[in-house]
């Protein structure tokens, strides 16, 4: 268990251009700390994150992935988040049916006024994938040749 | 079950229309039990043709996969229809086909066959291994009658009916110009009891349960290329650049295309079956997809297939779908 | 050539002694036979027909790193097959034997090799006759095969009933018969008439059949027949009679690149049933449909290979006529190929 707590989780976070990454800002330059594991990717809209993306994300050694988009209704695309939404619960619930922890992949609605939500969300998440350690199910490993 | 003889007369009739080119159907396979699908040109080549249990390929495959090479200067384009032979689950990816626009209604020409279930042709071949010589296969009440080698042995349904059967809701074509034979009750429902062991499990074990199934995987692409719904024309896993799944084989690289393959399909599996039939390495695909088939049920309450005029599962949206999930 | 008996309890001592080396057997994964490399002698399953891929990616892996390089570097790191290790593919039936003897021909052509004729050295292929032809479709005896096969075996270890009959057939299954030695006992006199009786019953049981004489020389000119469009109008373009051919070693190269700038150049299996075989960078395909593409492939096994290497690319095993989705039967494929005018 010791080895769980040092764990530092990589989580990739695939931020929206209008809200979430602006949340995101906000909560830097408002001084607010939250933990470091996150690596943030900018994506014009929530609905630009193909499930591939995650797939990738989870195979290239993140422990966990989280999309983040604006609130429904608050979408500068009208609906990009509403699709976003449907497919990622049916994403969520398959990973979890094949075995990969269903606090690996979360989706959050932050929008550009929510600093404080930005630095919830990122422990949450952050907390759940400590909780389930390090994803090693299906990660690129080095071939013995 | 349809009468041969009334079948080979419709589909001689099909064949012989001026706006007709093709007409896919069955004929006997090459060995034992198996039939195999028939491309009728003329009339003349129709009395092949068969339905029988053993009719397990879902011809609906064939409207897509149909290479076209560019057309010689001065020549016209064939636009006359393709007929084809469907069962119910079959009918249904004719149906998807077209809620997505992959061509018009009037590009094809359907012949329904109201179907009593087809048979797992393993459970044939391990209850009967060794034939060789042509054998055929009846449905007579709630029995199969297979003929081979001059005998005849009876089985129960049951035994030797195809898993997907059991649980089929649309037996009779959803889709059709003409209606081979009388319309077939639904005889079964689907309580997806088959999944519903592994998604109570730990993740530990869901995981050690696929990656066994996974890492037998040799990527053959079978299950795509026999799957009717997939028919993209440029398909994301033969793409170089980006290379979103690379070709090596290992688990990593297997359960990426396996997500990839189901996810692809979700919103849009017909539970034909084919792709967990043809699998040579026996990976339980339609587990995966099913697993899709259910959530879009329960949490949109949509059924691939079945309309239309229904829009894409995944092109669409309500604006009070669940998100009890989002933080 | 010395005979040898073995008897049936003593094959977990044997698989024991074995896995010194590199073993690989027979496995079951679920209800699916493959050859797998085994730690424990229990995991391997000798009791089977033949498994469902055959053993050849043990000596021609699906995908294998040839090198490694870092990205701006000219610095290369290569493989060293040695590092594998001896390894023995225990169990394999005749016909996956022959089908490594045709393909080392192809490996040690205009080019030898290094991965894979290192591998083929270092491997033992210690061979299981096939007393009951495994698969309705089983044709070897069309190709100068047979269920008792020696062909490209080391050693060939035969079903007697109570023991194995044990075979070894050239120096390396003499060493490996000598490792063994503490196993293995004197076999019973008259055993090798028994054997070559038993070898004559199985042949005959083998019912299908094709005569290949002239199919190499009459498939050129078949170039445009219109039969490649009927026997291919069903196929639907995977790769399951080509992957899971013993004797099929088309390969492609590919570099995989990860974060970092660190990479591999490996070869991974390709199939010329797959669309993107051919594929020119320029987007043209010369073989743009199924129907050149079933061309080639029966070209391939039986014109192409036989009139450069005098000996015809299929061995008979018959998992492409098993396996095939859309029951093209390559046996159907040659009838119609001898028929043709």
């Amino acid at each position: 268990m010791a080895e769980k707590t040092d764990f530092e989780p990589n989580i990739v976070a695939f931020l929206c251009n209008w809200c979430s990454y602006a949340g995101a800002d906000l909560a830097g330059t408002s001084r607010i700390q939250y933990p470091s594991n996150v690596r943030v990717i900018r994506v014009m809209c929530s609905g630009r994150v193909n499930p591939l993306f995650v797939m990738n994300a989870l195979q290239q050694g993140a422990d966990g992935v989280l999309i983040s988009g604006c609130h429904p209704g608050d979408c500068h695309y009208m609906q990009g988040n509403y699709y976003a939404r449907r497919r990622f619960n049916l994403m969520r619930n398959f990973l979890e049916y094949l075995g990969v922890e269903p606090q690996r992949v979360r989706m959050s609605w932050v929008s550009a006024s929510e600093g404080a939500k930005w630095k919830e969300v990122i422990e949450e998440v952050v907390n759940g994938v400590k909780e389930v350690g390090p994803m090693d199910q299906f990660k690129r490993r080095q071939l013995n040749w | 079950m349809v009468d041969v003889n009334k079948l080979r007369e419709k589909a001689k009739e099909v064949v012989s229309r001026d706006d007709v080119r093709l007409l896919i159907g069955y004929r006997p396979g090459t060995y034992g039990f198996r039939a195999r699908p028939a491309f009728v040109q003329g009339p003349d080549e129709a009395d092949e043709l068969i339905f029988t249990p053993a009719c397990v390929n879902n011809l609906a495959t064939y409207i897509t996969l149909e290479e076209k090479l560019p057309v010689p200067r001065g020549q016209e384009p064939d636009l006359r229809k393709v007929a084809v032979m469907v069962k119910g689950c079959d009918s249904r990816a004719l149906v998807q086909q077209m809620e997505e626009k992959a061509y018009d209604r009037d590009r094809i020409l359907v012949l329904g066959i109201p179907c009593t279930g087809v048979v797992d042709m393993a459970k044939v071949e391990a209850k009967f291994p060794g034939v060789l010589q042509r054998g055929e296969i009846a449905l007579e009440g709630d029995r199969f009658v297979l003929s081979f080698n001059g005998s005849k042995e009876e089985v129960p349904r049951e035994e030797l009916v195809a898993d997907k059967c059991l649980r089929c809701r649309y037996p009779t074509p959803l889709v059709y110009d003409e209606l081979l034979d009388e319309a077939v009750e639904r005889f079964a429902d689907d309580d997806y009891s088959d999944i519903a062991e592994l998604e109570k499990r730990a993740a530990a074990e869901k995981w050690a349960y696929w990656e066994e199934k996974f890492s037998r995987c040799i990527r053959c692409y079978s299950c795509r290329n026999v799957c009717p719904m997939c028919y993209c024309e440029d398909c994301v896993l033969d793409r170089l650049q980006p290379q979103w799944m690379r070709r090596s084989v290992d688990i990593s690289e297997n359960t990426a295309y396996h997500v990839s393959r189901a996810y692809h399909l979700a919103g849009r599996c017909i539970q034909c079956g084919e792709c967990q039939r043809v699998c040579p390495v026996d990976i339980p695909l339609m587990e995966l997809n099913r697993k899709f088939y259910k959530d879009v049920e329960e949490l949109y309450d949509y059924e691939p297939g079945t309309s239309v005029e229904n829009p894409p599962l995944l092109s669409t949206f309500k604006v009070d779908d669940r998100e009890d999930f989002i933080l | 050539m010395a005979l040898k008996k073995l008897s049936k309890e003593k094959m977990g001592e044997v698989l024991g002694e074995l896995s010194k080396f590199r073993l690989v057997a027979p496995a079951k994964s679920d209800e699916v036979v493959v050859f797998k490399q085994i730690g424990d002698p229990q995991e391997a399953f000798l009791d089977y027909g033949n498994s469902t891929v055959p053993p050849k990616k043990f000596a021609f892996p699906q995908t294998e790193t040839l090198f490694r390089f870092m990205v701006g570097s000219p610095e290369l790191k290569e493989k060293n097959v040695e590092e594998e290790g001896t390894t023995v593919i225990f169990g394999l039936r005749p016909c996956d034997a022959r089908a490594m003897a045709i393909v080392d021909k192809l490996f040690s052509w205009d080019f030898d090799d290094p991965y894979y004729l290192k591998r083929r050295e270092l491997t033992t292929l210690v061979g299981m006759a096939c007393v009951e032809p495994p698969s309705v479709n089983c044709f070897c005896t069309s190709l100068q095969g047979s269920p008792f096969g020696t062909e490209g075996l080391d050693m060939l270890l035969t079903d007697m009933g109570d023991y194995y009959l044990v075979q070894s057939l050239t120096e390396k299954g003499e060493k490996l018969a000598e490792t063994l030695s503490s196993q293995l006992e004197e076999a019973p006199a008259g055993d090798e008439k028994k054997a070559e009786e038993m070898a004559r019953e199985s042949e005959g049981r083998i019912r299908r059949s094709i005569s290949t004489a002239g199919i190499p020389e009459k498939l050129p000119g078949l170039w445009e027949n219109e039969l490649w469009k009927r026997v291919s109008a069903a196929c639907l373009g995977c790769g399951i009679c080509t992957f899971l051919c013993p004797t099929c070693h088309c390969f492609d190269i590919q570099d995989e690149v990860d974060e970092g700038g660190e990479g591999r150049r490996c070869r991974m299996w390709d199939s010329c049933m797959f669309e993107e075989y051919t594929l020119h960078a320029s987007g043209h395909n010369p073989r743009p449909t199924r129907r050149e593409r079933t061309r080639n492939r029966i070209n391939h096994k039986y014109s192409y290979y036989p009139n450069r290497f005098g000996v015809i690319a299929c061995v008979g095993c018959g998992r492409c006529i098993n396996l095939c989705p859309v029951n093209i039967d390559i046996l159907d494929i040659l009838d119609q190929v001898v028929d043709a005018q």
